[in-house]
């Protein structure tokens, strides 16, 4: 049975059949996208059409609520996995097209700042959370697993940590799970202290990107907060995944050495593995938009295609949020990485605090 | 060959190198910009 199981799944999956695949999952993710953008302009009409003072609910919060209901109610069949896996794949071309947004000295500029602010938070939110894993009596690569998915990018940080340190797949589902639902928490909350102390929208794209762990949800917190924050937000969180490579490899050189097992071996090689491709398409794509290379007309579109790939990614990010398999995963990590995001909100909004000066 | 030395090898060999979804990302990117910009794409509407 396991023989069979491995031959059918090495069997290269042709063109077509993936496509069926993925489908129904993909038009998922469209469905419930349009219907956060039909809600807003629905409710906003509305308002308009009985003279009532309603709230700008946006597009992102409808398709976030409205996944977070299909897959905590009925639940998404096993067919539609497939394709709702997409919404990263969207979340990646969302980021690059978005390059076209900014001119290569702004992004130079900020993602100055990010990076040093980056470096900032990934050494104090290391340790933090190290100690506190301790402190929690956590199994040390559980505790390393936390440590970088709350400190770089979440899930990708995981999973590429996981494998470098050959930690269990038991940790790494509890760091993810923890990471998740955090990340859905603090979408929410970031948003809401952000008008509560009256940030800028460069100011807070910037504390959104260094404190919300996953890039779908940095991305959705700042778009819920203006057009904006969420163009800040993801550059600062683009210069934060450039990080990954540097950690992950910080980690398997050390446990390595503690288990006395094989290091890395040609070191650029391994960074290069880890480094995300995307920051190089986005970095591209500012370029030729410096260059002057595209029409306003063409910019327009590019940005709105842009805009189009995030619509499938919040949608990705509320029906894949499944509330049940959080609950099963235990208190304890969640207890740890919930302490530890909390001091990483207040530390980076320290630091973005104090770098605001330079962000005009 | 039996079915569990077939298992074997398979678990054993590493999987044939691909293009990541990262670079798939950036490739759709690049494609639909090079679109916009010749002129193929002329309007997206929000």
């Amino acid at each position: 049975m396991a023989s069979s199981i491995a031959l059918s799944q090495s069997r290269p999956l042709s063109f077509f059949k993936r496509i069926a695949e993925i489908l129904p999952g993909l038009l998922l993710l469209a469905a419930v996208g349009y219907a956060g953008k039909f809600l807003e302009r629905s409710f906003a009409a509305y308002g308009k059409a009985h003279h009532l003072t309603l709230p700008n609910i946006e597009y992102v919060l409808w398709a976030i609520v409205i996944g977070l209901l299909i897959a905590n109610t009925t639940g998404v069949p096993a067919a539609f996995k497939p394709g709702l896996a997409t919404y990263e794949f969207w979340l990646k071309a969302g980021i690059v097209l978005l390059g076209s947004r900014f001119l290569l000295g702004d992004v130079l500029k900020l993602g100055g700042i990010s990076l040093i602010l980056v470096a900032v938070e990934i050494a104090v939110s290391l340790l933090f959370m190290t100690a506190l894993g301790r402190a929690f009596g956590l199994k040390p690569k559980l505790t390393s697993l936390l440590a970088v998915g709350s400190s770089i990018c979440g899930v990708s940080a995981i999973i590429a940590t996981k494998g470098a340190i050959d930690a269990d797949d038991e940790d790494s589902s509890f760091a993810i799970a923890a990471i998740l639902a955090l990340g859905a928490i603090a979408l929410f909350i970031f948003p809401l202290v952000g008008h509560w102390l009256g940030m800028s929208d460069r100011a807070y794209g910037l504390w959104a990107g260094l404190g919300i762990d996953n890039t779908a949800e940095v991305t959705a917190a700042g778009a819920l907060y203006s057009d904006a924050a969420a163009k800040v937000a993801v550059l600062a969180k683009t210069a934060r995944n450039a990080m990954i490579g540097f950690v992950v490899l910080g980690y398997a050189l050390h446990w390595a050495r503690k288990e006395g097992t094989e290091g890395v071996g040609n070191k650029a090689a391994f960074l290069w593995a880890k480094f995300p491709k995307f920051v190089l398409g986005f970095l591209l794509i500012s370029a030729v938009a410096t260059a002057h290379i595209f029409s306003k007309d063409q910019l327009t579109s590019l940005a709105n295609l842009s805009r189009w790939a995030f619509l499938l990614t919040f949608a990705g990010v509320g029906l894949r949020t499944d509330i049940s398999e959080m609950r099963k995963q235990g208190l304890r990590p969640f207890v740890v990485g919930a302490l530890g995001e909390v001091a990483i909100a207040f530390l980076t909004l320290g630091l973005v605090f104090g770098a605001e000066k330079f962000l005009r | 060959m039996t079915q569990q030395n077939v298992s074997r090898i398979k678990k054993e060999t590493p999987p044939a190198p691909g293009i990541s979804l990262d670079a798939w990302a950036v490739a759709l990117a690049l494609v639909l910009s090079l679109l916009v910009w010749a002129g193929w794409i002329k309007h997206i509407p929000w």
